[in-house]
């Protein structure tokens, strides 16, 4: 008989070992927090109004009183760069979270059900992913007039149905598991045995999923702003702005530049994110049937 | 290395010769995290060309380890800390890269614990054996690949050789694995585990070929298992490994006479015996033995062929009959229209406080009597009810349809308690969710006090299940099927994934309880030896149907069905150094109308031969 460990040390340990085990996710990690940072004291850091506009100061390059110069309209890039970050991580947060949690359930629910409900589900996912992404949010977002819930819903459209189908495989496998039986077997209900014994064995899964699908959306609502169907111009956003100082790429390439930066650095840390979180937690994407 | 067709092939039990491996205080370590956690410490061990030595030890024990390093393999993480591994004088881990692939499969080979996941289920068989030859520079042809499908004992091996691994049967699928094993002519062969996921009978086959495979070709062969039965008949020399040690080592009939190490004699002493029953577990016999005789006449005719009505009342001395608890008549179960039926017109009962065992080789129908009695899957036609005296109905119902007590009153214990505890959830959390369920309450109290009941203790209550170990786990399922506070317990295979020592326990724990409680069993299990010490009566079932019932000792001892013969002489016992001889497990008989009553409810379906 081994000692029995002090459960608050190995809950402890369980939640710091990924770090320790994984470089891919510390970078990652690190990647976005330092966005989340950047993004909550943009206001402190930045000094100007993302929105104030100079006429003696337009186009201007990089100076004491504006760090990243300033765009066409005398705006200050920088505090447009930073306040872009709030208003990506916002709706990158509020739309992976909607999207995932909706196919989460669905996932779970369809994977137990495996009945005609599951069928029908089945097929209206398939006839979702079907539809191009991009096509689908211009379509939600024409019908509904662009603004920030209707991205989110939009979003939640387009990628929930990929991540039903993802955690459906992997509950998939879960159900096969005799303590899923043990439930059925003293009469549970379903709903019950969903939310107690699936679910909890799906979220290392739903994790990678969240990170992965977070990166996608990021780019995904970029793409939206820069077609002109996200964002309303004077609000600072990343897409919108390399729209708006594209044409004066050669005169403010920083004006196109900045944002892109962000843009990128924020991928590139969800992904590794996703990629580490893969890799400590031993989800394999590509046996979950990810590629749809 | 490379030209071992040309070395001289010693034949076995010539003597004077230089070992073919030989392992020199070899110790193996595996990094976790910053740690390095020793596996192997110290081993040393030899075998000669012809030769058998037996790997033995529980899960853990570092067996494994030990026998792939033959072939200069090592787990990720692992690495050799001291020693040396030499096979054909030649130190394994020394070799370069292409001296490697030379050394596996060309001069030592290994045939897995699970063939249907060591072949490639999409390539042809013969394609898979060709394969194995070329990659040895070996003669590939279409004649060679038969030839060798033939040593291994396939029947018709030209149309073997067209078929797809998931077409072939376990045992088939191993002898491929075998034949590909020997494809290059291998000087040592390693067998991880071979039989483990096969039954007893087509193990007794596999084993018999690989013998004759080691004499002929005279192979030095490492056998590694948990088994003492399968060992003792294979093995010259045996090793008994723990925590990465071998504490003994000797000749198999001197280790199963005098067993020198303590840690061997526990484990002899934890097998079950299936021969000698009387004279173990004598304190159980003593305390069982007062209701005994009145619960092995209890339920006559159980076993009735309603169909032919040949079975008579009992006999007139018996004592007031008893209601039985389960009653099952022509029961067929069937998972889904178009199959053939899992379970084909099976009767039994089970008595209040008694312990029916149903055994049977895999693919027989016992699980499946298993799941429907749980209700898991529905009964097709045939009657199949419940009577406790207080709880009573149908139990073709699934467990949706069923009432909470019926619910409560049924209870199952899995075979595998990796899978049955859910990983993410503490054991109080499992043990305290029938408690809620079924009693309406649930307390720290009250699950500490089942835990302790069933050996644990209160402060196993915040563990997950992967801080516990397979026996822990199993006995934190009887837990959680006692918190219903059931009259009829289902134990199917409960002790399969477990070590010797640790299934004596769990049995010892599962008899204890049931006669503290007073509960009833239905016990499904395919060891033989297992069942004797635990049942009242045995049901043998094959093909979905029971060919033989009676008490435990007359099916033991008594005239039997054919089936019952094969499946009792392919058992293994340990310290029977002889394999059994089981033909070429066809089976020579047929169904036929009718049963034959041989008195205390012991009767055997008739048959005639085929």
């Amino acid at each position: 008989m081994t000692a029995v460990a002090p459960r608050s040390r190995s809950v402890l340990g369980a939640a710091v070992a990924p770090f320790r085990s994984s470089t891919a996710l510390g970078v990652g990690l690190a990647f976005i927090a330092v966005h989340l940072v950047l993004a909550v004291l943009a206001p402190v850091i930045a000094g100007h109004d993302p929105v104030a506009t100079d006429a003696t100061d337009v186009l201007a390059g990089p100076s004491w009183a504006h760090w990243l110069g300033t765009d066409q309209y005398g705006r200050d890039l920088l505090s447009r760069t930073l306040n872009g970050g709030r208003y990506a991580l916002l709706v990158t947060f509020l739309a992976t979270t909607i999207a995932v949690a909706v196919g989460t359930v669905v996932g779970c629910v369809t994977a137990y059900a495996d009945n005609w409900f599951d069928e029908v589900v089945m097929r209206v996912v398939d006839a979702l992913l079907s539809v191009p992404s991009i096509l689908a949010l211009l379509v939600v977002v024409t019908v509904f007039d662009a603004g920030l819930w209707v991205i989110v819903l939009a979003v939640t459209v387009v990628y929930a149905p990929a991540v039903t189908r993802v955690v459906r495989g992997a509950a998939r496998t879960v159900i096969t598991q005799d303590y899923v039986t043990a439930a059925r077997a003293r009469g549970e209900r379903a709903v019950s045995i969903v939310f107690r014994e699936i679910l909890p064995n799906v979220l290392d899964v739903v994790l990678v999923e969240f990170a992965m699908r977070a990166s996608w959306i990021v780019l995904l609502v970029a793409s939206l702003s820069f077609l002109g169907f996200g964002a309303n111009p004077p609000t600072p956003d990343w897409g919108l702005m390399v729209q708006e100082n594209r044409t004066a790429l050669t005169v403010v390439p920083l004006g196109t530049l900045a944002p892109i930066v962000a843009l990128a650095t924020l991928v590139v840390g969800l992904n590794l994110a996703a990629d580490g979180l893969a890799k400590s937690l031993g989800v394999d994407r590509a046996q979950q049937g990810a590629g749809a | 290395m490379t030209d071992q067709q040309t070395v001289h092939r010693p034949q076995a039990g010539e003597p004077e010769q230089r070992p073919l491996v030989r392992v020199e205080d070899l110790a193996v370590s595996y990094a976790a995290g910053r740690r390095t956690v020793p596996v192997v410490r110290g081993v040393s061990f030899s075998v000669a060309a012809g030769r058998t030595l037996g790997l033995v030890g529980e899960s853990g024990s570092g067996k494994s380890t030990v026998a792939r390093t033959l072939l200069a393999h090592l787990r990720a993480g692992s690495r050799i800390t001291d020693g040396r591994v030499l096979v054909d004088g030649q130190d394994v881990f020394a070799l370069s890269a292409a001296g490697r692939r030379a050394l596996r499969g060309g001069t030592a080979s290994v045939v897995a614990q699970n063939a249907g996941q060591a072949l490639t289920p999409s390539m042809r068989v013969g394609e898979q054996v060709r394969e194995a030859l070329r990659a040895h520079g070996e003669p590939d042809g279409p004649d060679r690949v038969v030839e060798l499908l033939r040593l291994v004992r396939l029947p018709d091996p030209d149309t073997i050789v067209r078929r797809f691994p998931h077409q072939l049967s376990g045992g088939q699928q191993q002898r491929v694995a075998i034949a590909m094993a020997v494809a290059a002519r291998p000087r040592v062969l390693v067998l991880d585990e071979p039989t483990t996921a096969l039954d007893v009978v087509t193990q007794a086959a596999v084993l018999d070929l690989v013998a004759d495979l080691g004499r002929e070709l005279g192979m030095a062969v490492l056998l590694v298992s948990h088994d003492l039965g399968v060992v003792s008949a294979m093995a010259d020399e045996i090793a008994v490994m723990r925590a990465g040690e071998v504490v003994e080592h000797a000749a198999t009939a001197a280790l199963f006479a005098t067993p020198q190490h303590e840690y061997t004699r526990a484990l002899l002493a934890a097998v079950p015996d299936g021969r000698r029953p009387e004279q173990r577990r004598p304190e159980q016999r003593r305390t069982g033995g007062a209701d005994r005789p009145r619960r092995d006449a209890s339920v006559p005719g159980t076993v009735a062929d309603t169909a032919t009505g040949s079975v008579p009342p009992g006999s007139p001395v018996e004592p007031p009959v008893e209601r039985p608890v389960v009653d099952a008549q022509d029961l067929v179960v069937r998972y889904r229209r178009g199959l053939p039926a899992a379970v084909d017109g099976v009767s039994f009962a089970i008595a209040p406080r008694e312990t029916l065992a149903v055994v049977g080789e895999s693919g027989s129908g016992k699980s499946t009597l298993a799941t429907t009695l749980a209700g898991l899957v529905p009964a097709e036609s045939g009657s199949f009810t419940y009577d406790d005296g207080t709880v009573r109905g149908d139990l073709r119902e699934p467990v949706a349809a069923r009432s909470q007590e019926l619910r409560r009153a049924v209870q199952l214990v899995f075979q595998n308690a990796d899978t049955s505890l859910n990983p993410r959830r503490t054991v109080g959390a499992a043990v305290g969710r029938p408690l809620r369920l079924f009693t309406g309450s649930s307390s720290r109290a009250r699950v500490g006090e089942l835990l302790t009941q069933v050996g644990l203790g209160p402060e196993y209550a915040d563990r997950l299940p992967a801080q516990l170990s397979g026996g822990q786990r199993q006995r934190v399922g009887i837990a959680r099927a006692l918190a219903a506070e059931p009259r009829l317990v289902i134990a199917d295979e409960i002790t399969t994934a477990l070590d010797v020592q640790v299934q004596a326990g769990i049995l010892a724990l599962l008899d204890g309880l049931r006669r503290e409680r007073g509960l009833s069993c239905l016990f499904i299990s395919h060891d033989l030896a297992v069942v004797r010490g635990v049942a009242d009566r045995v049901a043998v079932m094959t093909g979905g149907r029971i060919v033989e019932v009676g008490p435990t000792e007359r099916v033991f001892t008594g005239t039997n069905h054919p089936y019952t013969r094969t499946l009792l002489r392919a058992t293994l016992e340990p310290g029977q150094t002889e394999l059994p001889d089981v033909g070429d497990g066809v089976q020579r008989w047929r169904d036929a109308p009718g049963w034959t009553d041989h008195g205390d409810g012991h009767r055997t379906r008739n048959w005639e031969d085929a």
